[in-house]
């Protein structure tokens, strides 16, 4: 095709003044511009330039871009496009397997086009040499690849990429300078550097550093020295290429004059050491085209040496050669100065080192290395002091499905961890150190367990119709999970939750307000009372708190807080404005330490409520239960450990410590099994779905059953079976022979599957025997089952089902039913532990079989609980709306 | 992407149609290897080297032998045989037999893209065989055409016309020459060298064969994968570190990564080909690696980068540095989110060392990124200094230079204890 050729240059250069690469007459419409950076970069470049885009398109996903100034429209193809819309300017921002295809398609439907300016990166060679090819003859200017686009500070026009970042208007300040820079990120800091000597842009150019640079030096030199409001140039320059060459040889030649200082700054100098490209493409060893044969062009055409500021000869009137970007402002000056010529404006800070941020601790640096911490530039200083004032974790929002802030399964051991911490370390922490542990991803002090029972047990003090209404739902056939489901949909978020949600985060303000973080530092109250006053918005007077003076005694600032107010001022509510207090006060080191985020701290509360009330609701037949009965009236006593309190609800029995030991246990091994578990999902889902803090722990309970958690009892009525009419014993002591007992099971067993194999007929699997990934040596161990039994031997607590169970699994092989000695598993330990604690109620007939199969899938739920509560609020700070939706391409239809 | 030699330059050769000689690999047996020589009488025996590697005639590195025990003893000195090529010392990896034609002239023949002309040239010589470089004007001759049309017979008459070759090449040329342009756009070549193409006389006829090859392959583009070339013969000349991390290369952003002193003492992560430009030459052989990880990286990315980072180069490095300019795209927030969530993985299950952290940075969420940096830093107590965009980044670098230099003065003895 025949290019228009435009002279001086032997092609087609629609450019001529630099005024026109990026002007107000310019209309721009943009490709895949809903895509991920043209989403957020396209509107901040149409309000910089009052409203240059006219369209963009997206493939197959019509629509609009929404800006501060209105929407743009977005076409699914570019023929809707220009059909209604009039443009001279493309913006690409496709992958770079598209662009080749988009330049076309522009060039084939718009015939008013005039520029296109291509910002995606790692295009081919080949594409980038046919793109050239027909730009030219369709007589159209392109900028890139691989550009961060052009701007105009004097137009207040920013086309294509992002330069000056969100705050254009920052950067982009008028003056007498235009940049051409190989390099994006620095066409901007080049701009910021200026300043510190007083210059200001007219416009610059991110020219992209592919192999092939579409508007390159030549092209730019000459659109330079036609526009009157350029009085310099900056060239940023890369090894590579001939460009800057072509230029200078061009003006050399007398093809177009140009008469303007030019700061040119070759850098790269160390990759001529390099036998391949690396960065920017870059030239090779053994080229003419690498960073040492650039800055000899410059040398000659300037008729200097490399810029030293000391040395005045190091500058011509021609301009200067510098090596790196901070000479660039002082090479500048020395030119303007040797030339007379004007500043822009007066210079705006300086180049010298400014640490922002920095901490040395006990290292003694010399003192030319000391660089103290000073105050940022404006507006950073203001954000800055905000930042340092911050209280609490950022999380970044992510697709959280199948994805786990809190809980991994270790594919190894299959230990599931909880914030880095093992089930089976977890399985020695008492029920409410755990529930703390879940929420505040730090282990709760020592002095401030009696608070968190004292909290636990006053909110799980619930109204007595909650258990009727589990009772009518068990009549009604409901599973356990079901019947609390009834009880936690009638609790949504109600007043007492939203206010004890704000108490806690007025107590957050105030903390940020004053700057504190230390709980232990002694304060005076009273001479903050204004500022108290106004976070809280109190009443003068006094609230009475008789019943919880003796938990207000520890050393911290917060706990007397709690106390200056309630004496001085009238709080509604006092015992939700207490527990919020004091949730802030168990809670506030975990925040100071960035393991939680304000919204955790603030929905301590709510949490709470929530599991006290699974918890209290797991009684197993409330009418019988005094002690529960007498518990929800206010009449136990407050402190008492919130474990012996469920252990009383489950087993309605006077508890010893090795049962509680037993009971925390169980809750602690069943805490998680890892976000893959479905128990774990339904809560996830149900946070991805946009429900509260309530609602995911019914979507947990709605993702547990028969199947999962219920089925605990499974192991249970083996081990009753096989003890038989053996039931006169203690399992706690050795007064029954379980290696016998344990040869029976394996007969029987063993004779049920030949029995099963003759007929062809299917037979029972012993349940809590063998493991998925502990298997195939002589002898095998699940890794939790041994370090829990290790953990029950050093401490002398024995169970007969158990070591059952670790008989039965010799026993087996000794009979050949087995080829090795199986593991004993997890559900084996849960099914002896369960039993061992259930053995008395069982003996003495006060429970039947359903009530042990209830009891079995509560302990389980009471464990998961914890473990669910921690998911829910790792989803709710981390996670996206909607994240956990599988994508149509994974899904599948069956027949 | 960088292929030499026969071994896999012949059956690409073959896509095209252009004549090649046989070519033995280095465990063809005695009998193929007699069977070659009887062909011609003689044999070319020349090392495999993976990469771009030239200059192997000059080397005297390319041995013509006439019996299979010579062929066989060429091949012991030749299969591991050290070669010095520009700043690399390169170790053969085999060798190959190829077959020998005897020729009346030795072509030169190039393909390339020239950032002169914008366009793709070709150059040719029928004066090849030697380094072109000794070529006097006048004997060697490039031409640029149009992409869009390509490489047709008249350009290759004319310019032999202009070089004034005798008449009886230009048909043996003009057959296969063209041909080159074929297999150079259809399966992204960047670089198609042949030197020398032998032109041997047969029946009175003049036949063109390709008898060494040179090729560089373009990596952002995709028809090279229609080559099927083992991915191992390019990554020999590149390190552990820099495979693991060319992995990650499919997300979006940079992550061109390069190994300059694998005893350096400065790790770090430049932003933007500027400050990758602008930090190697001021880190020199300080720093461990050159990287530019621009172009805003999402999360994921950055992690792994930094994780492979720590993994091969924080034990032995007293600085780490995160540089760049006032990012205009790239988020300051999830970039350093990622450097410093894997820095703190990494000191959970390696010891503590001295390490001292610089970052001089802009661009958007800077604070929010520098306050977590600062936070994950304070819980590990490790000393850092963040400079704002206002610092010159150079004297940032130099500042990391600086730290550095101190910490080795001092024997790495940085606490109050042991430095006054």
């Amino acid at each position: 095709m025949p290019i228009n050729k435009c002279k001086p240059f032997n092609s087609y250069v629609g450019i001529t003044d630099l005024k026109q690469i990026a002007s107000k007459e310019d209309k721009v419409l943009v490709m895949n511009i809903l895509g991920n950076e043209s989403r957020k970069v396209t509107p901040v470049s149409h309000v910089y330039s009052e409203g240059n885009v006219v369209a963009g398109v997206q493939y197959g996903r019509p629509g609009v871009m929404k800006t501060a100034i209105g929407d743009i429209p977005v076409y699914s193809r570019l023929a809707d496009a220009v059909a209604k819309h009039d443009f001279n300017t493309g913006v690409i921002y496709l992958p770079p397997a598209a662009v080749y295809h988009a330049v076309a398609e522009l060039l084939h439907y718009n015939k008013k086009l005039k520029k296109i300016i291509i910002v995606t990166e790692k295009l081919s060679v080949k594409d980038q040499v046919q793109i050239r090819a027909i730009a030219q003859a369709n007589s159209v200017d392109v900028f890139g690849a691989n550009s961060l686009g052009v701007a105009d500070a004097w137009n207040h026009v920013r086309i294509g990429g992002g330069l000056g970042g969100d705050k254009p208007e920052e950067l982009l300040m008028k003056g007498s300078v235009a940049i051409h820079s190989n390099s994006g990120n620095f066409s901007t800091t080049i701009t910021e550097y200026l300043k510190t000597q007083g210059f200001g842009v007219t416009t610059l150019v991110s020219s992209g550093k592919d192999t092939i640079i579409q508007y390159p030096v030549a092209e730019f030199l000459y659109a330079a020295q036609n526009d009157a409001r350029t009085k310099a140039v900056v060239l940023y320059i890369e090894p590579g290429g001939f460009y800057e060459k072509i230029a200078l040889d061009m003006i050399k030649e007398g093809k177009y004059h140009f008469t303007k200082p030019i700061i040119a700054c070759v850098t790269g100098h160390w990759k001529a050491k390099l036998s391949r490209a690396v960065g920017h493409a870059g030239a090779l060893a053994g080229s003419n085209d690498d960073a040492a044969s650039k800055e000899q062009w410059f040398k000659d055409f300037l008729n200097v040496d490399v810029f030293d500021p000391e040395n005045t000869d190091t500058v011509s009137e021609k301009g200067a050669l510098v090596n790196s970007i901070q000479q660039i402002p002082l090479a500048m000056k020395a030119v303007f100065d040797k030339r007379r010529m004007q500043l822009d404006f007066e210079p705006k800070g300086d180049l010298k080192l400014k640490a922002w941020f920095g901490n040395d601790f006990d290292w003694q640096l010399p003192g030319n290395l000391k660089q103290a911490v000073g105050k940022a530039i404006s507006p950073y200083d203001e954000e800055i002091e905000r930042v340092n004032k911050a209280l609490g974790a950022v999380f970044l929002r992510q697709n959280m499905r199948n994805a786990s802030g809190a809980s991994t399964l270790d594919p190894k051991t299959h230990i599931a961890e909880l914030h880095g911490k093992k089930v089976t370390e977890l399985a020695q922490n008492s029920y409410e150190e755990n529930i703390f542990f879940a929420l505040a991803k730090i282990p709760p002090k020592k002095q401030d367990i009696r608070l968190i029972n004292n909290i636990l047990n006053h909110l799980s003090q619930v109204p007595e119709g909650y258990f009727n209404l589990i009772k009518q739902a068990e009549k009604n056939k409901a599973t356990p999970n079901q019947a609390l489901m009834t009880v936690l949909a009638l609790n949504p978020d109600n007043d007492k939750i939203t206010y004890a949600r704000q108490t806690i985060q007025n107590f957050i303000q105030l903390y940020i307000d004053l700057n504190l973080r230390d709980l232990s530092q002694e304060i005076d109250w009273q001479k903050f009372k204004d500022t108290i006053k106004t976070v809280f918005n109190f009443k003068n007077g006094q609230t009475h708190i008789d019943k919880w003076n003796d938990f207000l005694n520890h050393k911290s600032n917060a706990l007397s807080l709690i106390k200056y107010i309630t004496a001085n001022y009238e709080v509604k509510d006092g015992d939700t404005f207490i527990i919020a207090g004091i949730l802030f006060h168990l809670f506030l080191p975990a925040l100071v330490k960035k393991k939680i985020s304000q919204d955790t701290i603030a929905d301590t509360y709510d949490y709470f409520n929530r599991i006290a009330l699974i918890s209290i609701l797991s009684t197993t037949d409330f009418d019988s239960n005094d002690y529960i009965k007498s518990h929800i009236a206010g009449r136990t006593a407050p402190a008492q450990s919130f474990t012996e309190t469920i252990f009383k609800a489950v087993f309605n029995y006077e508890p010893d410590t090795v049962s509680l030991k037993e009971f925390s246990t169980l809750a602690g091994i069943t805490l998680t099994n890892g976000p893959g578990t479905i128990s774990a999902k339904g809560a996830k889902e149900s946070v991805s779905a946009g429900n509260q803090i309530a609602t995911a722990f019914m979507g947990f309970l709605a993702n547990t059953g028969l199947s999962h958690g219920g089925n605990g009892f499974v192991g249970i009525r083996y081990l009753l079976n096989a003890f038989g009419s053996q039931q006169d014993f203690n399992p706690a002591t050795k007064n029954i022979d379980v290696e016998k007992i344990a040869e029976q099971a394996a007969s029987n067993f063993g004779k049920a599957k030949n029995e099963a194999k003759a007929k062809g007929t299917s037979y029972e699997r012993i349940p809590g025997i063998n493991h998925p990934v502990f298997k195939g040596k002589p002898v095998n161990t699940d890794p939790r089952e041994d370090y829990i039994y290790k953990q029950f031997s050093e401490a002398g607590i024995r169970n007969v089902f158990w070591d059952f169970y670790k008989a039965l699994v010799h026993a087996l092989k000794r009979q050949k039913i087995t080829k090795n000695v199986y593991a004993v598993n997890i559900d084996a330990v849960i099914a002896a532990i369960s039993l061992k604690l259930m053995w008395r109620l069982y003996r003495q007939n006060k429970v039947d079989e359903k009530a042990m199969q209830k009891i079995g899938f509560n302990l389980f739920l009471l464990g998961r609980t914890i473990g669910v509560a921690a998911e829910i609020d790792d989803h709710r700070n981390r996670g996206l709306p909607m994240d956990t939706r599988t994508p149509v391409s994974e899904t599948r239809f069956v027949m | 992407m960088r292929i030499t030699g026969m071994r896999y330059g012949a059956p690409i050769l073959k896509l095209a149609g252009f004549p090649v000689p046989e070519v033995l690999h280095s465990n063809a047996t005695y009998e193929s290897i007699e069977k070659l020589i009887e062909k011609r009488g003689k044999v070319v025996v020349k090392p495999i080297f993976y990469g771009g590697v030239g200059k192997k005639g000059k080397a005297g590195l390319v041995k013509i032998v006439d019996n299979v025990q010579d062929a066989m003893a060429a091949k012991r000195q030749l299969f591991f045989v050290e070669h010095q090529f520009h700043n690399e010392k390169v170790i053969a990896n085999g060798v190959t037999f190829e077959e020998f034609i005897p020729s009346e002239y030795e072509i030169y023949f190039n393909l390339n893209v020239s950032t002169v002309s914008r366009r793709p040239e070709f150059t040719l010589s029928i004066d090849g065989g030697i380094d072109i470089e000794e070529l006097p004007p006048g004997k060697i001759i490039s031409k640029s055409f149009d992409p869009l049309t390509g490489l047709k017979n008249y350009h290759i008459i004319d310019a032999l016309a202009e070089l004034n070759a005798p008449q009886e090449l230009v048909s043996a040329l003009v057959r296969h020459l063209p041909k080159l342009w074929e297999l150079y756009n259809d399966y992204g070549f960047i670089t198609l060298e042949l030197n020398p193409i032998r032109v041997e006389r047969k029946n009175g006829r003049l036949h063109a064969i390709a008898c060494d090859y040179k090729g560089m392959l373009d990596q952002d583009n995709p028809l090279t994968d229609r080559l099927n070339l083992p991915p191992e013969i390019f990554e020999t000349n590149l390190s552990e570190f820099e495979i693991e991390v060319n992995q990650l290369r499919t997300y979006q952003g940079q992550s061109d990564v390069a190994v300059i002193n694998p005893e350096g003492t400065i790790t770090s992560f430049m932003f933007g080909g500027g400050a990758n430009s602008a930090a190697t030459e001021i880190l020199s052989e300080k720093t461990t690696i050159s990287s530019d990880f621009g172009g805003n990286p999402p999360y994921e990315k950055m992690y792994h980068i930094a994780r492979i980072v720590y993994k091969y180069w924080l034990e032995q490095s007293n600085v780490l540095l995160i540089i760049g300019g006032k990012a205009n795209n790239t988020d300051i927030f999830v970039t350093y989110k990622a450097i410093f969530d894997a820095l703190r993985d990494y000191y959970k299950t390696h010891p503590k060392k001295d390490l001292y952290v610089v970052s001089g940075r802009g661009g958007p969420n800077l604070i929010k990124g520098f306050a977590y940096a600062r936070d994950i830093l304070e819980s590990l107590e490790i000393p850092y200094k963040f400079f704002g965009y206002d610092s010159s980044m150079i004297e940032v670098i130099q500042y990391a230079v600086d730290i550095d230099n101190w910490m080795i003065q001092n024997n790495n003895k940085t606490k109050h204890h042991a430095y006054q």
